[in-house]
């Protein structure tokens, strides 16, 4: 994973995740009927206010939850996902551009497991003037521009250990002059990646290096989406390109101005026959950012001068008043998450490498009341302590705790005894680097007064979001000399259910370690990394799921980390908006299947 | 309404003034005299020794109240959804977001602002008296160094500039004192300068010059107990400046490290709460309010008592 990647998750933590997110299943918007029920309005402004702009407009490089909210309006891929009140449905893959989901019963994927092939819908068609079908080569230019140069995707490594002949594809591209997009064009035409091929316009044929349980799941994120043709003039993500988007969706981006307004109208070339997942029931949507806080937008959706937030959070302090008003506009939606956790840094000299010994680590995963953690992030109705890496409903989750205190508050007693046993019996000086933005100060003092209870003294550094990554845990250097001992990152997987590649492997996998990494602390098991390429090459999710169960006992056997709890994600939309279905992908309403009340 | 009372006040003075002529009093023990009868100064003088005994006597409160500055009390302090608790006889003045009791970490804030303000005026009259000496007194070379680096300072972006210098060397108290001073000491240095260039005209320094006496001799001997005024007026409005220096650095997360209370980062901390939490907000601003109100009246109090004539022409501007 790029470091983008951190930057989005750094981004969603900062502020969708702020207040809370993800976990097991819950709530319900009330009106979680079909698109197809009766009392259906159609037209009307959906309005959405915010404070940023999305991190990336082209689909290659778009990794953001707002970003996905945005491109699940004029991006389709292979498959996706349906909007579903049911999270089950909801993260379960679909046909979208292919007419069926392939299975090896009907033939899409072969014995091996190792040969995917898809086919086709008619009736896609790009906003071109005249409209124009969405081919395979489309499919195919979607797939090749992932690792362009000028803005590679964060979800690269994804494609490049699954699919054959991605790395060879992308090493090459990389080369390319990422100002020019002639050259960058010449490269996608004269060369191919050799495990996607595109027989004819309605067929895609993509051949794995091995098999993978979860291909569809990463063909389903929007990296994959089909890209036009006119693409190609334009420098990926650049002003020019977001000037330019074109849509294969619904909605079509009308307006884009950088930062404040982004406007999305009907597309005309648009068929509803065409596809299965989407709908066109407002007439368009209005982004507005700008917006200081989440306070004032949520005054205004409970108002109703706006429908739906765009990337600020529902506020935590007004969580206990939604929850006792039993209003149906509010919600609270599960993710998959493991936010905020306790990362050691297994490499620090410090303390004469007292976090390197496995000792010291479990003494210390028995410090932390996991309870006030929660609290901070608006109490135990939207987070749920949590023992182990994978969360529940995830792909691999067996609940076990192999360091239980009582009610997950901590055992200071318990911590301390075995940190004197440990050969610490002062206990240890640690420096917790800690953003100095929304709730992770408050996360780092409570941690820091949980340790003090164990005889563990803790110095905070106060860090920008920027300097975090870039100066502390993702610095190798920085890492080895010890400038941090401790900090409370979080992670959200791409997808869900059978998600391990973007969990254990990317939080676990000392292999990939590097200024890249999101193993922060360089925790490196022979046993979890033989485990991780087992699951990965799994042929069905339940063999794998096996393989992940088995990697998250080891990993926590190891305490290369403490895990906090897992969230669930708050949620809130005016009362005109009809049919809200929860898309846990861009933890968001799905605005192409919501209507507006007109009477509201 | 401090009009008419203003001007007796003057005219007392002025009659007092007469009287000592044959007492011998000097010019600061006559600004004393003023000031003990200056009702403003007295009551923000008694505020702010208030205030400065809280702070020293923060460790008491705590124990009065019963919870250290930093203690999480996580049954009886949050509600069930993690939201600070209100006033009560357990928390005096409610509790914050990590279920802390406001009252006592606002106490232990008031050191904190104390020292930030003390110590960063303090720094910053040294260096801007060294400075504004030298550049009055010394060769007029000296003098357009010192002067333009004093311009420099005084049209540096402040908060850009510490905001960047924080995040190169970390947040710390010394980096805050060190910061405030520096964008502090340019407007004292000016005001001394120019104070100089009058001074070394006068015939007292050209006496002690003839009688040879050394450079540093006459800018500390003759000159510099004549700026003890202008020094005093400027140094006791800085340090309210100072302190709201402070508090902006700390609500920017850019001050003391947490979990060290100041009132700039409890109303950072705050600001998410305001509409369920008054109280947590309301505890470090108003103290904030108190203290640098206090200082500021204290400041205008001893200007007008220092030079009687300067603080009727400012008045007067005031109202114009």
């Amino acid at each position: 994973m790029s470091a983008r990647r951190y930057t989005r998750t750094a981004a969603a933590c900062g502020l969708l995740l702020m207040v809370a997110a993800c976990g097991g299943s819950s709530g319900g918007s009330g009106s979680s009927t079909s698109p197809k029920a009766s009392g259906v309005t159609n037209g009307g402004t959906l309005k959405l206010l915010g404070s940023g702009d999305v991190d990336h407009l082209d689909p290659a490089s778009a990794y953001y939850t707002v970003s996905y909210t945005l491109e699940r309006a004029f991006t389709r891929q292979l498959v996706s996902y349906p909007s579903s009140s049911e999270i089950s449905v909801a993260t379960s893959v679909a046909p979208d551009l292919a007419k069926e989901l392939p299975t090896t019963a009907n033939g899409g994927i072969s014995a091996d497991g190792k040969t995917y092939t898809f086919h086709l819908r008619s009736g896609v068609q790009w906003n071109t003037s005249p409209a124009r079908a969405v081919t395979a080569a489309d499919v195919v230019r979607g797939l090749q521009r992932i690792c362009n140069p000028a803005s590679p995707s964060g979800g690269l490594t994804y494609y490049e250990d699954t699919i054959a002949g991605f790395t060879k594809f992308c090493n090459g591209f990389a080369k390319v002059n990422a100002s020019s997009p002639t050259a960058m064009a010449d490269y996608m035409n004269s060369h191919a990646i050799s495990g996607v091929q595109a027989p004819d316009a309605s067929t895609v044929v993509i051949t794995l290096t091995q098999p993978a349980s979860d291909f569809l799941n990463i063909m389903a994120l929007p990296f994959a989406s089909a890209a036009p043709v006119e693409y190609l003039k334009y420098v990926p993500d650049s002003a020019a390109f977001r000037q330019h988007t074109l849509s294969d969706g619904p909605y079509a981006i009308t307006t884009y101005q950088a930062g404040s307004k982004i406007v999305l109208d009907r597309n005309t070339a648009w068929k509803q026959s065409a596809d299965p997942l989407r709908h066109q029931h407002v007439q368009s949507i209005d982004i507005t950012q700008g917006q200081g806080s989440d306070q004032a937008v949520q005054q205004q959706l409970e108002a109703g001068t706006a429908d739906l937030t765009w990337d600020l959070p529902v506020p935590t302090a007004d969580l206990s008043a939604l929850k006792k008003s039993k209003t149906s506009d509010f919600a609270i939606y599960p993710s998959a998450s493991n936010n905020p956790y306790l990362v050691f840094n297994l490499r620090s000299p410090k303390n004469s490498g007292a976090l390197g010994k496995l000792k010291v680590r479990q003494a210390l995963e028995y410090a932390i009341d996991k309870t006030a953690i929660g609290a901070i992030y608006g109490g135990p109705s939207l987070n749920t302590p949590l023992d182990q890496v994978i969360p529940p409903g995830q792909g691999g989750y067996v609940p076990f705790d192999l360091y239980p205190t009582a009610d997950h508050k901590g055992d200071p007693a318990k911590c301390k005894s075995m940190l004197a046993a440990a050969g610490y019996p002062n206990g240890l000086t640690l420096t917790d680097v800690a953003r100095n933005s929304g709730n992770h100060p408050a996360v780092a003092q409570s941690v820091q007064a949980d340790f003090a209870k164990c005889g563990v003294k803790t110095k905070i550094v106060s860090v920008s979001q920027g300097d975090y990554y870039g100066k502390y845990l993702n610095s190798p250097a920085a890492t080895k000399a010890g400038t941090w001992d401790i900090s409370e990152p979080g992670w959200v997987a791409d997808w869900y259910g059978n998600n391990g590649r973007s969990f254990i492997a990317v939080l676990f996998d000392g292999r990939k370690y590097g200024p890249n990494t999101v193993d922060y602390g360089d925790y490196n098991s022979s046993t979890v990394n033989a485990l991780i390429d087992k699951a990965e090459s799994a042929k069905d999710a339940s063999t794998a799921a096996t393989y992940w169960h088995q990697a998250d006992e080891q990993i926590m056997k190891d305490a290369a980390f403490i895990p906090f709890q897992t969230q669930k994600v708050p949620a809130y939309h005016s009362s005109r908006v009809k049919n809200a279905l929860w898309s846990p992908f861009s933890q968001s309403y799905d605005i192409t299947n919501l209507w507006l009340d007109p009477t509201n | 309404m401090a009009g008419p009372d203003q001007l007796t006040r003057v005219g007392d003075a002025t009659s007092e003034s007469q009287d000592v002529a044959f007492a011998g009093r000097s010019q600061l023990q006559l600004a004393w005299t003023r000031l003990r009868h200056d009702r403003v100064a007295v009551v923000s003088t008694v505020l702010i020794l208030a205030l400065v005994l809280v702070a020293i006597g923060a460790p008491l409160v705590a124990k009065l109240v019963g919870w250290g500055p930093d203690e999480q009390d996580r049954v009886h302090g949050l509600t069930p959804d993690g939201l600070p608790v209100g006033p009560s006889t357990l928390h005096w003045l409610g509790t914050d977001n990590l279920g802390r009791d406001v009252l006592v970490r606002a106490v232990y804030g008031a050191r904190v602002s104390l020292v930030v303000g003390l110590g960063a005026t303090a720094l910053a009259t040294l260096i801007g008296v060294v400075v504004g000496v030298v550049a009055g007194y010394a060769s007029p070379g000296v003098d357009t160094l010192l002067s333009r680096l004093m311009d420099v300072v005084l049209s540096f972006p402040f908060l850009l500039f510490a905001i960047a210098l924080v995040s190169v060397v970390g947040p710390s108290l010394k980096i805050s004192i060190i910061v405030i001073a520096f964008f502090s000491w340019a407007s004292i240095g000016r005001v001394v300068r120019g104070q100089t260039l009058t001074l070394r005209e006068h015939e007292f320094v050209e006496a002690a010059r003839s009688t040879g006496a050394k450079t540093l001799r006459i800018m500390t001997v003759e000159i510099l107990p004549n700026l003890v005024s202008p020094i005093l007026v400027l140094a006791t409005l800085i340090i309210p400046t100072a302190i709201v220096f402070e508090a902006t650095l700390s609500f920017l997360g850019l001050g003391v490290e947490p979990p060290t209370p100041t009132w700039g980062n409890m109303i950072s901390d705050s600001l998410p709460y305001y509409n369920v939490a008054w109280w947590f907000v309301a505890a470090p601003g108003l103290a904030l309010l108190l203290m640098t109100l206090a200082f500021n009246l204290l400041g205008d109090a001893v200007r007008d008592a220092l030079d009687p004539s300067a603080a009727r022409l400012t008045r007067v501007k005031v109202r114009s």
